[in-house]
């Protein structure tokens, strides 16, 4: 009769869980439709069926289980130690506050680092930058600077003077 | 002290021999729950009692697995114990604690998923140390255990076809007599969405248990 069955609204017809409007429209359904009022009887029976059936599957042996239960619980509840409360807690502690006071200490006492370094020093300690290495008069001739074999030899870079020119042209020379 | 009086009320309990049990017995889940909220010991035993068999199945269910249901549904009756506080009324005290039963079978699945894919050869029944299920505690008769064996295992094994929401809703509804709207609650959907698990999860036992 209707071109659509009520089929998800039949257990919550046959429970009694419906209110309304929307039982009245499955209850009127079901006097038209033989069909679904087969639907609801096969759901019927099954749903006094089942509560036996389900009570028989396996289960534990309760006894056992709330035991298992109560012995979880207190593993739970079993008051677990704070950090300060362990000697380990107090070791680390000991350990961080010695390491803290020789860093002061460090800072503190200027003879224990050493003397503060020169200008000239920290200078020579400077990084050299890009731009201050074309300065350098070696590399202006790049040339010989790709004569890595040349420079390994220090007597040679002692008579660097003396060194022909490369070719022009040359695939060891490039501007 | 608290841990004593755990054990002790608990073994009372086992026992059957807890003066205030009687009284305590007639209370509704609700009531209980707020007792176990001020920590009385008996009240939670008595919802232990009252619950344990149901929260296995369901958990069973979910899960597939005896040794996992038996640990995840244990855990759930703790997460109880330790939460019964947030317990507001606004709902049956049955559909709040399956929710919690549910959300732990759902988190449980999950690692055992990711476990899953890093062990891959390691499968439930594997581990020899895992505890198996233990005999079913009433005694029958043996023609009439052997004729529950054989009707249990059926629906063992029809419900193991269904997907996991059908199996929780059709428990949740057959052994809890939940609602479709509180199912929906549980299950964390809409009552539609409830109601096409429970219909099709029935359609299809009802398929199954009469080989329609």
């Amino acid at each position: 009769m209707a071109a659509t069955h009520p089929e998800t609204a039949l257990v919550p017809f046959i429970r009694g869980e419906l209110g309304g409007a929307e039982r009245d429209r499955i209850a009127h359904h079901l006097d038209d439709c033989v069909r679904c009022r087969d639907a609801a009887e096969s759901f019927r029976s099954l749903l006094a069926e089942l509560p036996a059936r389900v009570e028989e599957l396996p289960t534990p042996e309760w006894t056992v289980y709330r035991a298992e239960i109560r012995r979880k619980l207190a593993a739970r509840l079993e008051p677990r130690l704070r950090w300060w409360q362990t000697g380990l807690g107090w070791a680390s502690l000991a350990t961080a506050g010695a390491a803290l006071a020789a860093l002061v200490l460090w800072f503190a006492i200027p003879g224990l680092h050493g003397p503060a370094p020169t200008v000239d020093e920290l200078a020579m300690e400077q990084p050299m930058d890009v731009a201050d290495v074309a300065d350098v008069g070696l590399l202006r001739n790049y040339g010989v600077v790709e004569r890595l074999d040349l420079l390994e030899n220090y007597d040679v870079i002692e008579h660097l003077d003396e060194i022909k020119p490369a070719p022009q042209g040359s695939n060891a020379v490039r501007s | 002290m608290k841990i004593m009086a755990l054990a002790m009320a608990g073994e009372a309990a086992d026992n059957g021999r807890v003066p205030g049990l009687t009284g305590l017995k007639e209370l509704p889940d609700e009531e209980l729950c707020a007792k176990v909220a001020q920590h009385d010991q008996q009240a939670f035993e008595l919802l232990v009692e009252r619950h344990q068999a149901r929260a296995y199945r369901l958990a069973c269910s979910i899960l597939g697995n005896e040794a996992d249901a038996r640990d995840v549904s244990q855990d759930a009756f703790i997460r109880l114990y330790e939460a019964a506080h947030r317990f507001d009324g606004r709902s049956r005290f049955s559909t709040w604690f399956y929710r919690v039963l549910v959300n732990l079978c759902i988190d449980h699945r999950r690692r055992r998923k990711w476990w899953g894919k890093l062990l891959p050869l390691a499968g439930p029944g594997d581990d020899p140390n895992e505890p198996g299920i233990d005999p079913p505690s009433a005694e029958p008769g043996p023609d009439q255990a052997a004729i529950g064996r054989e009707s249990a295992g059926q629906l063992g094994e029809a419900l193991k076809r269904l997907s996991p929401n059908q199996r929780t809703a059709v428990l949740l509804q057959v052994q809890e007599g939940l609602s479709s709207r509180e199912i929906a609650q549980v299950l964390n959907c809409s009552e539609n969405t409830a109601r096409v698990h429970i219909h099709r999860g029935l359609a299809a036992l009802k398929k199954i248990l009469r080989n329609e």
